[in-house]
């Protein structure tokens, strides 16, 4: 696999030089078709690294582990164009300094993969800039489509069905990047501003608290979605409210490091005139 | 339980001295109570908290409980008034076995915000003086302000049948400060009290009970003559939960008393 | 000549179950995801899947259970318990590595003081399992010395016939006995071969592994570091566990009325051990990790006899970054050697 390849010989010769102390990539998992994140951090590790159209994580996240990067030196890390964005959001949120990351950047279509020029984030944004322009078809994802034809009193209920599942399990807060606070909000007791029980009322409190917070920042990478173990689509209503704020402020999360947030910045064109 | 006297200690330490509203209750906890024990002082609203009763189980008409206000619970408890009641769930655990105690000499070793548990087994002894020993007492704290039980030093200080030994830490006196300065387990070595028929027990933040292991150890000590209590985050109070787990003991059934042989075998890292 | 339950007949004994008061429960699939619910007839179940997604555990504790209810009004505290729902119930087609779940948790909530919640669901349920014909490449159980035909916490296993018409009857408890008798009529006496059970390849050796635990100079090994690097610490393997059961305590109301709950934790979460002076003893992922393995195959069954694990693979199944049980162990057992 000649793109495998061309990524894991620049892997080996960046940890063999000291460019970087460490790659993050992805592995061989437990069955043919899983594919599992794994920190090398010498050449001979480096042969562990595979890259394929099964390599879907977002890895981005590992990024702000506390303690990785406080060293100073640098690391590699291979990444979608979500997880390049990603990585833009959590620069422009002042959690990591860019400088010390250097991007293997890649696509997949199929089974294909495609590696993507540049190394540094802010050689991407013309690339992000085209996916923004771009979205994909709603009709390429049924259940979305399903739940864009259905009133609120519909949607409410379809909701109420799908967090009546939630277990509380804060899966959907551990695999995202963008969740990074030391400590969330469903952590702190005083006072205890969201219940940690599963009843209907603990379940919408914490997916719509969680959404809000991501509102602008979510990237689609669908991590959460994946990471659920009862499968509800948290990717649905992260995707819906990426979808409110670019309408509302023309905000694509993720286009550079210089990025405002959108819900910590106000603009004198914002159609309200206060906070709320 | 109601709130029948309250005493602030050092600044966000309060004592609260508790009576059971209910007889049967009192009369199980008559039955049940041994100094070493702990229970779940709780605000409904708030939630539940650990500590161990820090009255002797020599004076059973009464609970009294020693906390620091650091979080949501003991906020709520500090902020109770005389009068109103608060929930109690115990006591739970193990305890300090004083009968094996008698004839022999006692070592109390403690520090600042842990003499609470230790001051249990200290008037336990103190009630039943003629059946123990000498008694030397070494508690020191970060400053002279966070000294806990400052009445009752006093009174062990004028006692003649009890060697006390307050100490404070570098730069935590004040001008008129007569006694020893310097951390605990320096001062311990100090004073080196004799191993000879001898029991030590100690409580104090997790690093003052480390290195005072290592001095007791110089001085002689053998490690099932050393006793401490595991104050571990608990929540349950009966060996279910989980979170007390520590090595292969539950602290809340098996412990929190526990010889320093016994806390020698856990995991150190997980202390 | 054993006895036969053929399937046809399954609908009548859900029926005659159900009057004879029981609430009827199963394995049941919806489009995302399978779990234990309750059925009206028995084409409800899918007796199809390897394992449903989530565990037998939430039957016996829910994720989140009421305890008590406090009213406070001037001074005067009025409680009221929540007492253990009671309901017969009959849970068919469970795996047997979800009964094994509910023995093992038996002795820790058993332990001295009787937890009454569970206790009174454990009673109040039949467990029939159906013998596994199949199995996937997560799957464990005879890695832990049980099998795809285990009988622990079961009171009656139904083992699948050769050509799929039904099941064997085999009687386990007196409960099994008795629930099974309201249905006799449909049972019949026959001699049909019963189809082979899945073969489970053993993943690791269990004893090995163990002892490796159990050695106190391996508990500061640098493997803890390289095996959990990975871990997010989202809890989702504690919590599809069938035999994990940290729970926390939380008081939900005001100062005036509220329920006190007892809701699921997991010490893979970073809070778990935090004390409220801000030391936190396991405050990395790789000591929590460590944790949860040393409390599964060292604590445990030190006190209990037992392994707390059965083998039904979930945790690597649903791990987001493909970790596991299995993972751990396997390389456990390469480094004792």
């Amino acid at each position: 696999m000649i793109t495998q390849e061309k990524y894991r010989s620049k892997a080996k010769k960046l940890l063999a030089d000291g460019s970087v102390k460490m790659v993050i990539g992805y592995s061989p998992g437990s069955t043919a078709d899983r594919r599992r994140p794994v920190f090398v951090r010498s050449f001979d590790e480096a042969d562990q690294l595979v890259l394929d159209s099964n390599c879907i994580g977002n890895l981005s996240g590992y990024l702000v582990t506390e303690g990785l990067l406080s060293d100073e030196k640098r690391v590699a890390i291979f990444l979608r164009p979500e997880g390049i964005r990603s990585l833009n959001i959590l620069a422009a949120e002042s959690q990591l300094n860019v400088d010390q990351i250097i991007i293997f950047g890649f696509d997949s279509i199929g089974r294909e993969v495609s590696l993507l020029l540049g190394e540094h984030a802010g050689e991407f944004s013309e690339l992000i800039g085209s996916i923004k322009e771009n979205p994909p078809e709603k009709s390429s994802d049924p259940l979305l489509y399903q739940i864009e034809q259905m009133n609120p009193q519909e949607r409410f209920a379809f909701w109420k069905e799908e967090f009546s599942r939630c277990i509380k399990c804060y899966a959907c807060r551990q695999s995202c990047p963008m969740c990074y606070c030391r400590r969330c909000i469903v952590d702190s007791n005083q006072p205890q501003w969201v219940n940690t029980s599963s009843h209907t009322l603990g379940n919408f409190e914490w997916n719509i608290v969680r959404a809000f917070h991501l509102a602008g920042r979510c990237v689609g990478c669908g991590n959460c979605d994946r990471s659920c173990p009862v499968n509800i689509p948290l990717r649905l209503i992260n995707a819906r409210m990426a979808e409110e704020v670019l309408e509302s402020f023309d905000h694509f999360a993720g286009m550079s490091i210089t990025q405002e947030p959108v819900l910590a910045s106000f603009k004198k064109e914002d159609s309200e005139t206060f906070i709320l | 339980m109601k709130i029948v006297g309250r005493h602030d200690e050092a600044p966000g330490v309060k004592t609260l001295r508790l009576e059971f509203q209910d007889p049967d209750d009192h009369e199980q906890f008559k039955k049940t109570f041994r100094t070493g024990m702990f229970g779940l002082y709780g605000v409904y609203g708030e939630g539940e908290s650990t500590f161990c009763v820090a009255s002797p189980e020599t004076r059973k008409e009464y609970i009294e409980c020693t906390f620091r206000q650091s979080g949501r619970v003991t906020s709520a408890l500090a902020n109770a008034d005389i009068g109103d009641l608060i929930t109690f769930r115990g006591p739970y655990g193990n305890r300090f076995p004083i009968e094996n105690f008698q004839g022999k000499n006692l070592l109390f070793v403690s520090g600042g915000i842990a003499l609470p548990p230790t001051r249990s087994v200290i008037w336990s002894c103190l009630d039943q003086r003629e059946k123990f020993g000498k008694v030397t007492i070494v508690y020191g704290a970060r400053t002279v302000a966070d000294l806990v039980y400052k009445h009752e030093l006093e009174e062990w200080q004028n006692r003649s049948d009890i060697d006390l030994v307050l100490t404070v830490d570098p730069g935590g006196e004040s001008p008129d400060w007569t006694h020893k300065v310097g951390f605990v387990p320096t001062v311990l070595e100090d004073a080196a009290p004799s191993p000879e028929n001898c029991i030590a027990i100690i409580c104090g933040p997790p690093i003052m009970i480390k290195f005072t292991l290592i001095s007791l150890k110089k001085l002689g000590f053998d490690e099932t003559n050393v006793y401490t209590t595991l104050e571990n985050r608990m929540k349950c109070g009966v060996g279910k939960c989980g979170r007390c787990n520590v090595g292969s003991v539950y602290v809340c059934k098996e412990g929190p008393v526990f010889t320093a042989a016994e806390v020698s075998c856990m995991p150190a890292a997980d202390l | 000549m054993t006895r036969i339950l053929f399937s046809d007949k399954l609908d009548n004994c859900v029926t005659r179950w159900q009057s004879a008061g029981f609430t009827v429960m199963g394995p049941v699939s919806k489009d995302t995801f399978s779990s234990y619910a309750t059925v009206e007839h028995a084409s409800d179940f899918d007796l199809g899947i390897v394992l449903p997604d989530r565990s037998l555990k939430e039957l016996f504790f829910p994720q989140t259970e009421p305890l008590l209810r406090y009213t406070i009004k001037q001074q005067v505290i009025n409680t009221e318990d929540f007492n253990p729902p009671s309901g017969k119930r009959l849970i068919f087609g469970v795996r047997p590595c979800d009964a094994a779940g509910l023995s093992i948790d038996d002795p820790l909530f058993g332990w001295d003081y009787k937890d009454e919640y569970w206790f009174q669901r454990r009673n109040d349920s039949v467990i029939v399992t159906i013998a596994c014909t199949k199995a996937d490449d997560f799957c464990l159980c005879t890695s832990l010395k049980l099998a795809p035909d285990s009988t622990n916490g079961s009171d009656i296993l139904l083992r699948p016939l050769e050509n799929n018409s039904g099941w064997q009857v085999e009687e386990l408890t007196d409960r099994g006995r008795e629930a099974f008798l309201t249905i006799a009529e449909f049972l019949q006496e026959a001699s049909e071969p019963t189809a082979p059970i899945a073969v489970v390849p053993e993943m690791f050796n269990l004893d090995t592994c163990v002892a490796w635990l159990q050695n106190p100079e391996n508990f500061e090994s640098k493997f803890w570091k390289d095996i959990s690097m990975r871990c997010i610490g989202c809890g989702s393997c504690t919590y599809l566990c069938p035999t994990c059961h940290c729970f926390d305590i939380q008081d939900e109301g005001d100062t005036y009325s509220g329920i006190r709950r007892k809701n699921w934790d997991s010490c893979s979460f970073a809070l778990f051990t935090m004390h409220t002076s801000g030391h936190n003893p396991r405050s990395t992922q790789s000591a929590r990790w460590r944790q949860r393995i040393m409390h599964k195959f060292n604590y445990f069954p030190g006190k209990f006899n037992v392994n707390s694990c059965s083998g039904c693979g979930r945790c690597s199944r649903q791990c987001p970054v493909d970790m596991g049980i299995t993972e751990t162990l396997q390389k456990i057992s390469t480094l004792h050697s």
